[in-house]
C-alpha cells in the first residue's frame, strides 16, 4: 500500500512542482522548456491518477493524512487525501484533459510573450483542481475551491492589457465568492452540529442530525456549488471568462472547474440523499439552467460564448441527475462532458487561431477546405454533446433523460428532452456557420490555416474519448458502486426504447434543420429583428439588470457614505467637539485677563459657590 | 536571560537614546541591527516559552510604588508573545524598507522608542504600566507623522493624538475606579491585571466598567464610529507611520479587548455581545463600501484594514476558544498583510509622488515583480486559503458562528465586498493599458524593497499553510482563558455563552 501513497503524492504535487518551475521564469521572454516541463510533469501526473484509477476499479481506496493544518479549540483540520473511485475519477478527467490541454498550449500560446507566465497558472490551476477533489474533508476542498477560483481569476484575466479580459476576471471572482460565502457558512453548520469537517466522520453521523439543520447544511453548501458552477443566477461570468485563452475556457471554463459544483454534490451525496427537498430543488434548477443556457446558444453569435452557454446547458443536466439521486449518472456525464466539451474548445481555438482571434461566426464559413482535421474533430464532438448514438454523450445524457422519466419527473423529462433538440441545433448551426456554406472569411480578408500537427496530435486522445468513452459504462459502474449508491431504474423494455428512439429523433432533427437552414441561407432578417431574438442575444438582459441595479447603487451608494455620511457626518461631528471645547476655551479666557480688579471679581464668584455647595452638601445640617 | 522581557522592552528605548551620538552616516545601519538584535530576542523568547503552560512565563515583578500597588510587572502569555514577535518583526521589516531621506536619524530614534512602547504594552501585567506604555506610544507616532507626514500633517498628528488620548483618560478612570474597587474587596491595593482579573463584580459595576474600558480600546482599533481618525493618520503619515500604526498599534485596542474587559467582566461582555457584535458588523460592511469609494489607494488599504479590524473584534466576542484563537492569529495576519499593503503603496508614492488611483494603470507591464508582490498581498487581504489571512478570518468567522447564525452571515460579506474593493484597486491600477507616460519608465522593487517584502510574502504563506506553530500556544492560552471566564461568570446567560471547548476531539 505504500507505493499507493507515493502515487497520490505525484499526483497531487507534479502540477505544483511544475507551476513553482515555470513561476521563476515568469517575467522572463518565452523560454519553451517551461511548457515541456510542466507538460511532462503533468504527464507523470496523469499517469499517477491512472494507477490509482486502476487501484480504485478494485474496489481499493487510499487515504492518507499529511500534516496538521488549523487546530484551535475544538476544531481540527489536517491536509487529508482521499482516493477513492469518486476521486480517482476526477483526477482522471482532470489530468487527462490538463495534460491535453498543456501540450496544445505550447502551440496556441506560441506567439504571446507571457507564455511562461501563462504555464505557471495553467499548472497550478491544477494543483489547486486535484486539491479540490483529492481533500478528505471539506475544508481542503474549500482551498482548492478557492485555489481554483484564483487561478481561474489569474487566467480570464490572461490578457490584462484588455479591459474587458480584467473586468470579466474580477466579475467571475466576485461572484463565485458571493456563492463561497454560502459555502463557508455551510462548513460553519457542519463544524457546529457534527464537530468535525473529515467526510466520513460527518456522513457517519447523517442518521442521527435533525432535519432541518442537514436541509440547511445542504441548501449552504448548494448555494457555493452553483457560484462555481455558474448556475442560475450566478450565471453571468461563465460566458464572460470567454476573455480568456482559449485552453483556459477548455479547460477551467468547461471540462473542469465548472463540475466542481457537480463534483460537491456528488461527493455530499449521503447528506443530500437525506434531503429530498433539496435535492428536488437542484433538479428543478438543473433543468430550468439546461434551457434557459440552451435558449441563449441559439442565437449567440460568438464562436466561444455558444459553447459556453452549450457548457451551462449541460452542467444543468448534471445538476438534474445528481438532485435526482442518480449521483453515479451525474458524475459519468461529468466525465464524458469534460471530453468532449474539451475537444470542442480546443476546436474553437484553432478556429480562432486561423482567423486571427476573430469570433463572430457570421464572418467565417467554409473552413472545412482549409483546416480539414479540426472540422472532423469539432463534428465528432458535436455529434458526441447532441447525444447520437454510438458516441460519449449519447450514454450518459440519454441515461439522465431515462432517470428523470423512470422516477416520474416527467415535466423535467420534457425540458431536458427539448432542450437535447437545441442542443443538437445550437451545435450544428455552429459547425454549419463556421466550417461549410459560403466562405465569408474572404470578405474580411483573412488567412486561415490549418494548426500545427503536433497540436491536432494532442487533441486527438480527447477525440477518441469523446467517441469511445460511453462504451465503458458498465465498467464505470462497476468501479463506481464502491462509493456511490447504484439504483437501477425500471422502464420496461418497450418504454425504454421509444424514448431512446425519440430522443435520437429530436436531436436527429435539431441536426437535420440547422444542417438544411444554414445551408440554405439561415434564418430570415425578421427573426433578427423579433422580441424573442433580442430578449435571447441579450441574455435575457440579465447582466444589464445586475449592472443597472447591483453595480452601480453599489457605487453610488459607496460615494454616499463616505462623502456624505463618514465625512459630513462621522467625522463632522468628531471636529465639533473638538471645536466647541476649543472654541468654549477660546471664549472664557477673558476670564484670565490679567486684570487685577476682574479677577478678584471671579474669586467672589468663585468663593459664593464653595459656600452655597458647602451649605447645601455638607453632612451636618 | 532572566530578565528578557526587561531586555526587550529597555533595549530599543537604550539603543533609541545612544542613537544620539551615532552619525547620520550610520544611523541606518544602526537602527537595522538594533531591530535585528531585538527582533532576534523576541525570537529567543519564543525558543524558550514553553507552549503547553497556558499562564504567564517569564514574570518579572518590582514593586514601584508599594502604597499603591502600582508594580513593574511584566508577563508573557501565547496571547500576547505572538504580538510582541510581530512588533519587533514589523519594526525591523519596516526599518530595512525605510525611504524617508529627510531627517533619517530622529526618524529611526523615533522608531526605536516606539518599539519600546510597543513591546511595553505587550508585556505590561499592571495597570498602570500598561497605561503609561499606552500614551506613550501616541507620542513617537505623533512625531512621524506630524515631521514627515503630507500637507495636512498637523492636523492629523493632532486628530490622532487628541482623539485617542480622550479615549484611554477614559479607560483610565476605569482602571481608578477597578482599583478602588478592587481596595474595597480586599483591603489591598492592586493595579496587576492578573489580580483584578479574580475580582468578581456585581453586573452594574461590570458593566459601567466595561463601557469605561471598551471606549478607550474602541478608539484604538478603531470601531466605527470611532474611526475617522484613522484615515487622515494614513493619509498624511509617511509610510513607515502607516506600517507600524495598521500592523502594530491597531492590535493594541483589540489585544487589550482579550487581556482586559473579557477577563474582568465577563458577564458584563456577554451582556454586551449584540450591541458591540452590531458595531463590528456595521464597521466590517460599512468601511468596506466606503474602502471602495476611495480615490487614493492608500485610503482603500486604510479602510479596509478598518474593516478586517472588524471581524477581529467579532471574532473576540464570539467567547469561545476557536473565536478568540482566530482574532489573536487575525491581529498577527492583519498585521503581516496591512503593513505588506502599506509598504507596497509606499513603494508606488515613492516612485510617483502620487497615490491617486486614476494616475496608474497598466503597471503589471511595467513593475511585473512590484504586481506580483501586490497580487499575493491583495489576494491574502481578500482571505484565500493558504494565506495567513484565512485562517484568522475563518475561526473567528467560524467562531462567531455559534453567537449568531445570521450575523455571521453579514460579517461573512466582507470576503465578498473585500474582493470588490481590493480587486478594483488592482485591476485599475495593474492592469489595462499603461496611460501615464511618467509610468513607462518606472523602477521596479529595488534591493531592500524586495527584501522586506518578499520576506512578508514568505511569512504569509508559510503560517498560511502550516499555521500550527503559532496557532498552538495561542490556543493554549485562549483556552484557559475562556474556562477562566467561564468558571468566573455569575449570570446563567454568560455561563451558557462562554463554552470552553465545547466539543472535545482527540487531535494527534
Amino acid at each position: 500500500m505504500e507505493h499507493m501513497e507515493t502515487y497520490l503524492y505525484i499526483a497531487l504535487f507534479a502540477p505544483l512542482v511544475g507551476s513553482l518551475f515555470a513561476a521563476l521564469f515568469a517575467d522572463k521572454p518565452k523560454t519553451l522548456t517551461t511548457g515541456i516541463v510542466t507538460s511532462v510533469l503533468l504527464s507523470v501526473s496523469w499517469v499517477s491518477s491512472v494507477v490509482l484509477l486502476i487501484h480504485g476499479y478494485h474496489g481499493e481506496t487510499v487515504h492518507v493524512k499529511m500534516m496538521d493544518w488549523i487546530h484551535a479549540g475544538g476544531l481540527y483540520i489536517p491536509f487529508g487525501f482521499v482516493v477513492d473511485q469518486v476521486s480517482a475519477t476526477m483526477m482522471f478527467v482532470v489530468t487527462t484533459v490538463s495534460a491535453v490541454v498543456h501540450v496544445y498550449s505550447i502551440g496556441y500560446m506560441d506567439h504571446d510573450r507571457s507564455f511562461n507566465r501563462f504555464f505557471a497558472w495553467l499548472s497550478a490551476f491544477v494543483f489547486s483542481m486535484m486539491v479540490l477533489v483529492m481533500s478528505d474533508n471539506f475544508a481542503g476542498l474549500f482551498i482548492g475551491w478557492e485555489g481554483v477560483g484564483l487561478c481561474s481569476w489569474a487566467l480570464i484575466g490572461f490578457w490584462y492589457h484588455k479591459e474587458s479580459a480584467s473586468w470579466a476576471a474580477n466579475e467571475a471572482f466576485i461572484m463565485n465568492r458571493i456563492a463561497d460565502l454560502g459555502m463557508l457558512i455551510g462548513i460553519f453548520l457542519i463544524y457546529w452540529n457534527f464537530g468535525t469537517l473529515q467526510y466520513d466522520e460527518v456522513f457517519a453521523q447523517v442518521d442521527k442530525m435533525d432535519a432541518t439543520i442537514l436541509m440547511m447544511v445542504t441548501a449552504f453548501l448548494f448555494i457555493g456549488a452553483m457560484g462555481k458552477s455558474a448556475q442560475f443566477p450566478l450565471h453571468t461570468w461563465l460566458a464572460d471568462a470567454m476573455e480568456g485563452p482559449t485552453p483556459v475556457s477548455a479547460l477551467i471554463h468547461a471540462a473542469t472547474m465548472v463540475t466542481a459544483g457537480v463534483y460537491l454534490v456528488i461527493r455530499a451525496n449521503p447528506l443530500y440523499s437525506m434531503v429530498p427537498e433539496v435535492s428536488y430543488f437542484i433538479a428543478c434548477l438543473g433543468a430550468f439552467v439546461a434551457i434557459f443556457a440552451a435558449s441563449m446558444a441559439l442565437v449567440n453569435r460568438d464562436l466561444k460564448r455558444i459553447i459556453a452557454y452549450s457548457t451551462l446547458s449541460q452542467l444543468g443536466y448534471m445538476f438534474v441527475a445528481a438532485g435526482l439521486g442518480a449521483y453515479w449518472v451525474a458524475l459519468f456525464h461529468l466525465m464524458t462532458h469534460a471530453f468532449f466539451k474539451a475537444l470542442l474548445f480546443l476546436g474553437a481555438g484553432n478556429v480562432m487561431h486561423a482567423m486571427d482571434d476573430e469570433l463572430d461566426i457570421f464572418k467565417m464559413g467554409g473552413l472545412s477546405k482549409k483546416m480539414q482535421w479540426t472540422m472532423i474533430m469539432m463534428t465528432l464532438a458535436s455529434l458526441a454533446l447532441a447525444g447520437i448514438y454510438p458516441f460519449a454523450g449519447f450514454f450518459s445524457k440519454d441515461k439522465i433523460l431515462e432517470v428523470a422519466f423512470s422516477t416520474d419527473h416527467y415535466l423535467l423529462w420534457a425540458i431536458l428532452w427539448f432542450t437535447a433538440g437545441l442542443t443538437a441545433f445550437y451545435s450544428f448551426r455552429l459547425i454549419m456557420l463556421v466550417f461549410f456554406g459560403e466562405e465569408r472569411y474572404k470578405i474580411f480578408g483573412f488567412h486561415p490555416h490549418e494548426a500545427y500537427r503536433f497540436v491536432l496530435i494532442a487533441m486527438s486522445p480527447l477525440a477518441i474519448l469523446a467517441v469511445i468513452a460511453g462504451f465503458f459504462e458498465h465498467d464505470f459502474i462497476h468501479m463506481i458502486s464502491h462509493v456511490l449508491p447504484i439504483e437501477e431504474y425500471h422502464v420496461s423494455h418497450t418504454v425504454f426504447w421509444i424514448l431512446v428512439f425519440i430522443t435520437q429523433g429530436i436531436a436527429l432533427g435539431g441536426i437535420g434543420l440547422a444542417v438544411y437552414k444554414y445551408s440554405h441561407g439561415g434564418f430570415s432578417k425578421k427573426w433578427e429583428e423579433s422580441f424573442i431574438y433580442k430578449l435571447l442575444f441579450n441574455q435575457y438582459y440579465i447582466p444589464q439588470i445586475y449592472n443597472e441595479y447591483i453595480c452601480k447603487p453599489y457605487a453610488e451608494l459607496s460615494t454616499i457614505l463616505w462623502k456624505d455620511f463618514d465625512m459630513k457626518i462621522v467625522d463632522a461631528t468628531v471636529d465639533l467637539i473638538a471645536t466647541s471645547i476649543y472654541k468654549s476655551g477660546m471664549a472664557s479666557r477673558v476670564v484670565q485677563s490679567g486684570n487685577l480688579s476682574n479677577m478678584l471679581r471671579w474669586m467672589g464668584v468663585g468663593l459664593l459657590i464653595l459656600l452655597i455647595a458647602a451649605i447645601l452638601y455638607s453632612p451636618v445640617r | 536571560m532572566d530578565h528578557i522581557l526587561s531586555v526587550l522592552v529597555l533595549f530599543p528605548a537604550i539603543a533609541g537614546l545612544l542613537g544620539f551620538v551615532v552619525s547620520k552616516e550610520s544611523i541606518r545601519a544602526y537602527g537595522i541591527s538594533v531591530a535585528t538584535i531585538e527582533f532576534l530576542l523576541s525570537l529567543w523568547l519564543w525558543f524558550s516559552f514553553d507552549a503547553s503552560y497556558p499562564g504567564m512565563q517569564f514574570v518579572e515583578v518590582l514593586p514601584l510604588i508599594p502604597s499603591f500597588g502600582i508594580s513593574y510587572y511584566l508577563g508573557v502569555d501565547g496571547i500576547s508573545l505572538f504580538i510582541i514577535i510581530l512588533s519587533t518583526f514589523i519594526t525591523l521589516i519596516g526599518l530595512i524598507a525605510l525611504s524617508v531621506k529627510k531627517d533619517i536619524k530622529n526618524m529611526i530614534i523615533s522608531l526605536l522608542f516606539l518599539e519600546m512602547t510597543m513591546v511595553g504594552v505587550f508585556v505590561s501585567l499592571d495597570a498602570i504600566l500598561f497605561y503609561v506604555f499606552w500614551e506613550l506610544s501616541l507620542v513617537p507616532m505623533l512625531y512621524i507623522i506630524g515631521a514627515w507626514g503630507g500637507e495636512l500633517r498637523i492636523y492629523a498628528a493632532i486628530k490622532f493624538f487628541l482623539y485617542t488620548f480622550a479615549g484611554s483618560l477614559i479607560m483610565l478612570v476605569g482602571m481608578l475606579v477597578m482599583a478602588y474597587l478592587y481596595h474595597q474587596a480586599t483591603g489591598i491595593w492592586s493595579f496587576s491585571i492578573t489580580e483584578w482579573h479574580r475580582l468578581i463584580l456585581p453586573m452594574n459595576y461590570q458593566i459601567w466598567l466595561f463601557i469605561a474600558f471598551f471606549i478607550g480600546l474602541a478608539i484604538k482599533v478603531p470601531m466605527f464610529p470611532f474611526h475617522t481618525w484613522l484615515p487622515y493618520a494614513h493619509g498624511q503619515a509617511p509610510t513607515i507611520g502607516s506600517v507600524i500604526l495598521a500592523a502594530v498599534l491597531l492590535k493594541m485596542g483589540t489585544y487589550g479587548l482579550v487581556r482586559l474587559p473579557l477577563p474582568m467582566f465577563p458577564d458584563a461582555s456577554v451582556h454586551m455581545i449584540y450591541p458591540v457584535a452590531i458595531l463590528s458588523l456595521i464597521m466590517i460592511i460599512y468601511t468596506a463600501m466606503v474602502a471602495y469609494a476611495q480615490k487614493d489607494m492608500k485610503q482603500v488599504i486604510a479602510y479596509s484594514s478598518v474593516s478586517h479590524m472588524g471581524v477581529i473584534v467579532l471574532g473576540i466576542f464570539a467567547m469561545n476558544p476557536e473565536g478568540i484563537t482566530g482574532s489573536v492569529f487575525f491581529m498577527l495576519s492583519h498585521g503581516v498583510v496591512s503593513g505588506a499593503l502599506f509598504m507596497l503603496v509606499g513603494v508606488i508614492y515613492d516612485r510617483r509622488h502620487t497615490k491617486l488611483i486614476s494616475e496608474f494603470g497598466g503597471l503589471a507591464q511595467v513593475m511585473p515583480r512590484y504586481a506580483t508582490v501586490m497580487g499575493i498581498m491583495a489576494m491574502a487581504s481578500v482571505g484565500l486559503p493558504l494565506t495567513m489571512s484565512f485562517v484568522g478570518e475563518f475561526l473567528s468567522l467560524a467562531g462567531f458562528y455559534q453567537v449568531s447564525h445570521t450575523m455571521t452571515i453579514l460579517a461573512g460579506t466582507s470576503i465578498i465586498l473585500g474582493a470588490v474593493y481590493m480587486l478594483t484597486l488592482y485591476k485599475r491600477v495593474f492592469f489595462g493599458e499603461v496611460v501615464h507616460e511618467k509610468n513607462r519608465k518606472l523602477n521596479d522593487l529595488d534591493g531592500k524593497e524586495s527584501m522586506a517584502l518578499w520576506t512578508l510574502v514568505l511569512v504569509t504563506i508559510w503560517l498560511g499553510v502550516y499555521p500550527k506553530p503559532v496557532l498552538e500556544p495561542i490556543n493554549t492560552s485562549v483556552e484557559a482563558l475562556v474556562s477562566f471566564m467561564h468558571k468566573k461568570a455569575m449570570t446563567s446567560e454568560a455561563k451558557s455563552v462562554i463554552r470552553p471547548t465545547v466539543i472535545k476531539r482527540e487531535a494527534e
